[in-house]
């Protein structure tokens, strides 16, 4: 019998998934920390964690912790740095192995916009966003300099556009090689998991084309919920279903609940 | 001998302040330890039009705006992590009141380091390719921005990189755990960048939880990140950062910074916010009474406590600290 869980706990898990042993990871704020340290819970039991607060060695401590800083991340770190440390000389340096970042709107070349949304594009001339979103914060540096990272958000069409008003995190910019242009030392968006499924780049383009759905998902469905014309990498499957022992670890460091509320 | 640079919260705000000031604080995240009271201190003297560097928005920058203060800001992230947008700072952004310049997190630490050192330019390889890069609020008519992030060519391999511009804020507000009379400071915590901004500010305010005596920075030398020598002034205020928090002394209180993000994301509500929380207080017994002695001794119940432990044989009582003061003679107390 499986388990009962919500899309964004799949949503967490899925990308917990893509988290390997050992590596050197990066994780932000929300659910970006709960499926990074689901990771570590479950099956990655020696990555190396920090925020880019330069918190390491932590684990949250009485729920989802409100910020990479908050109290709940620092009772029982075993150092306490800085931003230029965490995401300047473990980051930008190229030597952080993956990020987890989130997204308002992110579009076909995984090019990520968190910092406002501007009805009708915003023009030649800068204006003041409709809705100001929260901007870049770290994500920016993580998008340039870690070597693969992931894009957690939920599958809306608002969200999936053909092409982001405002790119606040460089994904593959207009595909194929583009990223060379600007020599990151990064490797761009490993894949985008959603609250539907799972979407990687095509090898050569970099257009992000659909790799995986979920038990309570269609490829029908995540196809509507695109604004692009969504293709289908050859392969694509179900993802398997959340285990018992992966909701068990992701509930443990999701204390309070957080991902089974929406 | 060393003078104490002991002095009130509202006379380093007469003193260090005036409208239209490049005024940094925000150095130590949303949630985390910033010096949000040294901004209620900035209305309550009324200052306007300012010029805010803030590394992160927080609560302090989201009540500055709300308020109508801030006339630019330069931020690397403007929300409040877990707890949403900032209501206050987006209100003001969105209805053209406040020019809200977007770098990243790493970029405006880089930007202070340079300040601090002096440099032209940081070279960066971040921000390039994006819009951080080509679309600028302060030069809303270049397209792309030519004069944000200019495009640089790296010296030795002839790559193309991105040319950060250092800052030097006029002053900033810096929010410490433990502070000497002197001005040494003890962050718990992540630092963030308030190590840069201690050095790239013309002037820099400790607003500290606590103070020690200087015998503690004795015993934990390579813990003081921010010394004296680049310190003006040092201001006691416990809880100084609430709503936010500071690990060792006390958690962020979360129904505050729930319903002063929802008071600030209205006019009326602001109003009443400020009439309430940063005209309801005339000093540090009555702006604790307003928090609530039960919320404060509540707060304090962190599971960050222990890391104060090292340090709690130096910690002053108030009638000290009154002691100590700078503010006594003009030309401050002697002290050790």
């Amino acid at each position: 019998m499986i388990a009962e869980y919500t899309r964004q706990e799949m949503m967490a898990i899925a990308t917990g998934r893509e988290i390997r042993d050992g590596e050197l990871a990066i994780f932000g704020v929300g659910l970006s920390m709960l499926a990074g340290f689901f990771a570590q819970a479950h099956h990655a039991p020696r990555v190396r964690a920090m925020t880019e607060g330069g918190i390491y060695g932590a684990t949250p401590l009485g729920g989802l912790p409100w910020g990479i800083e908050c109290n709940r991340i620092s009772s029982n770190a075993t150092s306490f740095t800085s931003a230029l440390d965490a995401l300047g000389c473990l980051v930008a340096s190229g030597r952080c192995d993956v990020g987890i970042i989130g997204a308002a709107q992110v579009d076909r070349f995984g090019n990520v916009n968190t910092t406002g949304i501007w009805v009708g594009g915003i023009g030649d001339a800068y204006r003041p966003p409709n809705t100001r979103l929260t901007g870049a914060g770290g994500a920016n540096d993580i998008a340039c300099g870690a070597k693969r990272f992931l894009i957690m958000v939920g599958h809306e069409p608002k969200r999936f556009v053909e092409k982001v008003s405002y790119i606040s995190s460089p994904g593959y910019l207009d595909g194929d090689d583009a990223r060379q242009r600007h020599g990151f030392v990064g490797g761009g968006p490993s894949a985008i998991i959603t609250t539907l499924g799972i979407l990687r780049p095509h090898p050569e383009t970099k257009e992000f084309h659909l790799d995986g759905w979920f038990g309570f998902s269609s490829p029908d469905q995540i196809r509507h919920a695109t604004a692009w014309d969504l293709k289908v990498l050859p392969g694509a499957r179900p993802v398997p279903e959340p285990s018992k022992a992966e909701l068990a670890a992701l509930r443990k460091v999701d204390v309070t609940g957080a991902l089974r509320k929406g | 001998m060393s003078y104490s640079k002991l002095i009130s919260l509202a006379e380093a705000v007469r003193r260090h302040t005036r409208d239209g000031q490049q005024y940094a604080s925000g150095a130590a995240l949303p949630v985390g330890s910033d010096a949000v009271v040294f901004g209620r201190e900035l209305l309550r003297q009324g200052r306007r039009d300012l010029h805010a560097i803030f590394h992160c928005s927080t609560q302090q920058l989201n009540l500055l705006a709300a308020a109508g203060a801030v006339a630019r800001v330069e931020c690397g992230f403007s929300g409040l992590e877990v707890f949403g947008f900032a209501n206050g700072l987006r209100r003001a952004v969105e209805e053209g009141r406040t020019v809200l310049e977007d770098y990243s997190n790493l970029s405006m630490a880089l930007r202070l380091l340079g300040g601090a050192m002096n440099w032209p330019f940081v070279p960066a390889t971040v921000n390039i390719g994006s819009d951080l890069q080509y679309r600028s609020a302060f030069a809303p008519d270049e397209h792309p921005a030519r004069h944000k992030i200019p495009a640089v060519a790296d010296p030795f391999s002839g790559r193309e990189i991105g040319a950060l511009s250092p800052l030097r804020p006029a002053l900033a507000g810096i929010h410490v755990s433990l502070a000497d009379p002197l001005g040494n400071a003890i962050m718990l915590g992540t630092e963030w960048s308030r190590f840069e901004l201690s050095r790239a500010a013309q002037k820099v305010i400790l607003v500290a939880d606590a103070i020690v005596d200087t015998a503690c920075m004795r015993q934990f030398p390579n813990l003081v990140r921010i010394p004296d020598v680049v310190v003006e002034a040092v201001v006691w205020w416990p809880f100084g950062a609430w709503p936010q928090a500071s690990p060792g002394l006390y958690d962020a209180d979360e129904e505050h910074m729930k319903s002063m993000n929802q008071a600030l994301a209205t006019e009326e509500g602001t109003a009443a916010y400020l009439k309430r929380f940063v005209e309801g207080y005339s000093d540090v017994p009555s702006y604790l009474d307003l928090i609530g002695r039960d919320r404060v001794r509540q707060l304090a119940q962190t599971s960050t406590a222990f890391l104060i432990d090292p340090f709690r044989r130096w910690l002053q009582t108030p009638a000290e600290i009154t002691a100590l003061s700078a503010s006594c003679s003009p030309a401050g107390e002697v002290y050790r």
